[in-house]
């Protein structure tokens, strides 16, 4: 997720850095959060002002929705985190098609890249059908011999 | 004058419940992925929810808009048609007639590229299916609506085994059966932004269902995915023609995993019991005809709104 992010980049989207992508995803992970709540967890070493500003800064970058709660806000994620990566790959992948001159140059690179991908994929899902039919094999092998003692 | 206004509330009324029941559906449909049934009834219903905006709006149309305008219309007077039924009335004009372009287009491209595939390459025709030897012809599809065709490349021929072959055979066989060609061109006629998303779970589903209704064993699961794995190899990259279903679509990887584990994703999901369809269409009956005639007034209200 997070590669993803950070090579495809946002546009349309806000920009995130690290310390933002960090955060976003605990709060992914919590479904919602304080900034002390956060904190409370140990994994940030920032400290409660920085994490503050930065809770902040997402806010108004629409990501986040925010209710009072007692002093302070409670902070949750305005969009899913399968839909923040959906609109990187729309940007990252509408951004590489306008990067060459002509269309069809990096279009030529995605279907390389995408059939090197799928080509791997399918040496996999090979490995994994020659792995079960060697398992049936020697399944209906061992009833074979079951029934031959029996006889 | 008369027979203007009922055309144009009758086409009001389809294009008005039309919206409606497909904004329904597009809200709505993926409530339908929480039932625990077979890939074939889940495949069944996502093409019944996705055809039901237009069946329901012109059944209710016919069956309730234009009785009640020839019935309680009175026919001497001489009303002015108001415009927001023409402009309904046009919208749905425009709607049906682009709906129609829709489906000639789809079925003109696809015979146009069967057609193609079949004149310049040379053929075999067997029993069961027929052969081609074109490089960009797709490695095993299903062609043609009323008597569909089996395609196969004979590269195809020259990698599948014998058993793979007869196991993908049977999976375009279940596609036959399910008139799934014919399917998806009348998914062509009901066109509404944000089904997409609806029609691509329908086809992977009914991949998934043809492949169900292939396999009869872990044998046949095995060279089935074997199968899958050695035709996505020769897929060319290009469009395929929307009213045809090739082998080789819908996540592979998906597909494959299912077929490795066959008989345990068996077991979970049940069919649709059959007491369930009828007694919702006898219960639907009985309603109609018990609310018929306080339906056709009140419908008759609606129009005489819509008119003035």
């Amino acid at each position: 997720m997070k590669k993803a992010l950070s090579i495809l980049g946002f546009s349309s989207s806000p920009r995130l850095g690290p310390f933002e992508q960090q955060l976003l995803e605990e709060i992914w992970a919590r479904g919602n959060a304080t900034v002390r709540e956060l904190l409370a967890k140990g994994t940030l070493s920032q400290a409660y002002t920085t994490v503050m500003t930065t809770v902040d800064r997402l806010y108004k970058k629409g990501l986040l929705d925010r209710e009072v709660e007692g002093r302070a806000f409670r902070y949750k994620p305005r969009v899913s985190q399968a839909e923040l990566q959906r609109n990187a790959a729309v940007e990252g992948i509408r951004r590489l098609l306008q990067s060459g001159e002509t269309s069809s140059l990096p279009l030529s690179y995605l279907v390389e890249a995408v059939s090197a991908h799928d080509a791997e994929l399918l040496d996999e899902l090979q490995d994994l059908i020659e792995r079960k039919r060697r398992e049936l094999k020697s399944k209906s092998e061992s009833r074979q011999g079951k029934g031959e003692e029996r006889r | 004058m008369f027979a203007v206004r009922e055309i144009a509330v009758s086409l009001t009324f389809f294009v008005l419940l039309y919206c409606c029941f497909s904004l329904m559906v597009v809200l709505g449909w993926h409530r339908l992925k929480t039932l625990r049934l077979n890939e074939k009834s889940s495949a069944d219903i996502l093409f019944l929810a996705r055809i039901l905006p237009m069946l329901a709006s012109v059944a209710m149309t016919c069956a309730f808009v234009v009785p009640s305008f020839q019935l309680l219309e009175p026919r001497g007077i001489e009303e002015e048609t108001g415009m927001l039924p023409v402009a309904f009335g046009i919208a749905a004009m425009v709607f049906i007639a682009s709906a129609c372009y829709r489906v000639i287009k789809a079925q003109s491209r696809t015979a146009r590229m069967v057609a193609q595939w079949l004149e310049r390459g040379q053929i075999e025709r067997r029993a069961a299916y027929t052969v081609c030897s074109r490089n960009d012809v797709p490695p095993l599809t299903l062609v043609g609506l009323c008597k569909p065709q089996v395609l196969v490349s004979d590269r195809t021929l020259g990698i599948l085994t014998g058993n793979e072959m007869e196991i993908a055979l049977r999976h375009e066989q279940a596609h036959i059966s399910s008139r799934d060609n014919l399917k998806k061109l009348i998914l062509q006629f009901c066109p509404f932004p944000g089904m997409s998303q609806l029609e691509m779970a329908w086809a992977e589903l009914a991949e998934l269902a043809a492949d169900d209704a292939a396999v009869s064993s872990a044998d046949d699961a095995v060279d089935l995915a074997a199968a899958l794995v050695k035709l996505s190899r020769l897929v060319p990259v290009r469009v395929v023609p929307i009213c045809t279903v090739g082998f080789v679509t819908g996540s592979v990887g998906l597909r494959v995993a299912r077929l490795l584990e066959w008989g345990k994703t068996r077991e979970n999901r049940s069919r649709i019991p059959r007491w369930i369809p009828i007694s919702m269409l006898v219960g639907t009956a009985i309603i109609l005809v018990v609310t018929y005639s306080p339906a056709l007034v009140v419908t008759h209200e609606i129009t005489e709104f819509l008119v003035r």
